[in-house]
């Protein structure tokens, strides 16, 4: 398998990309910090502390943008002037594909791993099962990489892919309600709670850590449910394109 | 000469539009062939159709000989693609893109560095093996070009344009280098628009027009098809002791003008005597300085096609 041999290269290349690193490791950090001094004693009704709530969701956020990595490296390799130079290539260009999707992914991981540990060790937010919120973190990767690289085969136009994944992320962080309150209607609620992979996500890890595990079942599986038939459909898209 | 890659009657359109009219276009090994032809002739067309990125409407590609699909795993293993544009990893070290395509090629541990180290050395980069992209001068870029397409030592490199917007530096050493890899046995097929760089180092001359192939030949062979006359400019330091109608007497001499102190003698394609001019201006008068005029592809490609090779803006 030649493409095995492309791997470490593909990981050097995107951890040498310090955009990514600024947007999705950088950024996040410096806005948890704020947010910790900002609810510094802070609790809900319950007692927890309000920074558990919000460093988890936010950690599972920017996981939604986490596919831009894949999105980034596909499009240099497949769809610019990169193109000839592969397809002149001994090798299996759709396991090339899938190995920088699978590169991406797990980066995206990596930092969100890095991101829960900040959080745990630094800030002092309980994830209460690390296991579980690291399933629930690799399906909004997976999820994230899948979403993206369907916007990718599907648009012609890079810019306009660009633009239809930051809108990807950016709608479901405001129907989670995350930047201000939804109108109380069955369309808003649905899409606040079982239609929104940033919600399911969140109710899932909280679910767990509340030992409510029927319910973070429940909502993994969606997830997990949403992604498969989603992987089905990018690589129906990609096949289309990449011929 | 056995080809080494051939295409028989390959069409080519893109919608009404045809870039490959039913090509013709042999390869042998060994050979450098220099395709030339002005922007939009179908250079690149018939390089994607022949490294199997476009597909094609009618015709046959075969690559070294193989009867089965031309573009097989097996197949791709032989061949070299230097890009047109530079398509080297940003983020990677000239180092580390080499050993990326080492490992595609299915190169692996000592061989592999030690193909790495050669490639780079043979584009003169290993002073800067060590360095990423950004940090390199445009033929530096163009080089690592190059060596992306050498490690695993092609049997037929295939090269787009691989000198646009280069110094002449950089130029002058792909150009050398692509003579060492002809003498090491790689057959080539250079593509460009500077007809001088296809007559420095070509074996063989294909000229491209409009999708069709117009002629084809040696640089030399193509100049003869045009050339019908010679011309030869004659300074001399005292232009009333010409001897004008000696001139004209000579054999194949056509015209001898006086402008000043200079004279021009034109004479018959082949008739190769610039000998007798020069001993009968130089029994009259001192010679200051000869300037012959030879045609060149320019010129043949001019008259095939009543179009410029470039553009004027592009000279500039």
């Amino acid at each position: 398998m030649r493409v095995l041999a492309t791997i470490p290269f593909t990981l050097l290349r995107m951890v040498r990309s310090y955009i990514v690193l600024l947007l999705l490791l950088a950024m996040p950090i410096l806005l948890l910090t704020v947010f910790a001094f900002i609810l510094k004693g802070a609790v809900t009704e319950t007692g927890e502390p309000y920074l558990y709530q919000t460093a988890i969701t936010m950690v599972l956020t920017f996981q939604l943008f986490g596919g831009s990595i894949v999105m980034s490296y596909i499009q240099t390799d497949f769809f610019s002037e990169f193109r000839a130079r592969i397809f002149a290539l001994p090798f299996n260009r759709t396991m090339y594909a899938f190995s920088i999707m699978m590169c991406g992914t797990v980066y995206s991981i990596l930092m969100g791993l890095i991101l829960m540990a900040y959080t745990q060790f630094v800030l002092g937010v309980a994830w209460t099962n690390w296991l579980w919120a690291i399933y629930i973190l690799s399906l909004m990767s997976i999820l994230s990489s899948v979403v993206y690289l369907i916007i990718t085969f599907a648009v012609k136009s890079f810019k306009t892919a660009e633009r239809l994944s930051v809108l990807y992320g950016v709608s479901f962080v405001t129907l989670a309600g995350l930047f201000f309150p939804m109108p109380d209607n069955a369309f808003f609620r649905f899409m606040g709670s079982y239609g929104n992979p940033l919600a399911l996500s969140v109710e899932a890890v909280l679910n767990m850590s509340r030992s409510n595990s029927g319910g973070a079942w429940f909502q993994a599986n969606l997830l997990l449910a949403v992604t498969v038939v989603l992987f089905a459909l990018m690589l129906l898209v990609g096949r289309r394109r990449m011929a | 000469m056995t080809a080494i890659a051939s295409m028989q009657g390959v069409l080519k359109r893109y919608g009404p539009q045809v870039a490959l009219d039913y090509i013709d276009l042999d390869i042998g090994e060994g050979e450098i062939v220099g395709l030339l032809g002005p922007n939009g002739a179908g250079k690149t067309t018939l390089i994607q159709v022949m490294t199997g990125m476009k597909p094609f409407e009618q015709g046959k590609v075969t690559l070294f000989g193989s009867s089965g699909n031309p573009f097989s795993y097996a197949n791709k293993e032989k061949l070299g693609l230097v890009t047109q544009e530079i398509t080297v990893f940003e983020e990677l070290t000239a180092r580390e893109s080499l050993l990326f395509f080492a490992g595609v090629y299915g190169l692996k541990g000592k061989e592999k560095k030690n193909r790495v180290e050669e490639a780079l050395a043979f584009v003169g980069l290993e002073e800067h093996a060590g360095k990423t992209p950004n940090k390199f001068s445009g033929g530096m870029k163009r080089r690592l070009n190059i060596a992306c397409a050498l490690t695993h030592r092609p049997r037929l490199l295939i090269m787009d344009e691989p000198t646009v917007g280069i110094d002449p530096q950089s130029r002058i050493h792909i150009l050398e280098s692509v003579k060492r890899l002809r003498e090491n046995g790689t057959s080539i097929l250079y593509t460009t628009h500077y007809m001088e760089e296809v007559q420095a180092i070509a074996s063989r001359v294909v000229i491209m027009d409009q999708g069709q192939v117009i002629k084809e030949g040696t640089a030399e062979q193509l100049i003869q098809t045009i050339q019908h006359e010679e011309k030869v400019r004659i300074d001399v330091s005292d232009p009333d002791k010409v001897p004008v109608v000696s001139l004209l007497n000579i054999a194949g001499v056509k015209k001898a003008d006086l402008s000043g102190s200079r004279i021009t003698v034109v004479s018959a394609a082949g008739s190769g005597n610039l000998d007798r001019i020069l001993s009968v201006v130089k029994a009259h008068t001192g010679v200051l300085g000869i300037q012959q005029d030879k045609p060149n592809l320019e010129d043949v490609f001019l008259t095939l096609t009543g179009k410029r090779l470039r553009d004027k803006e592009e000279e500039q």
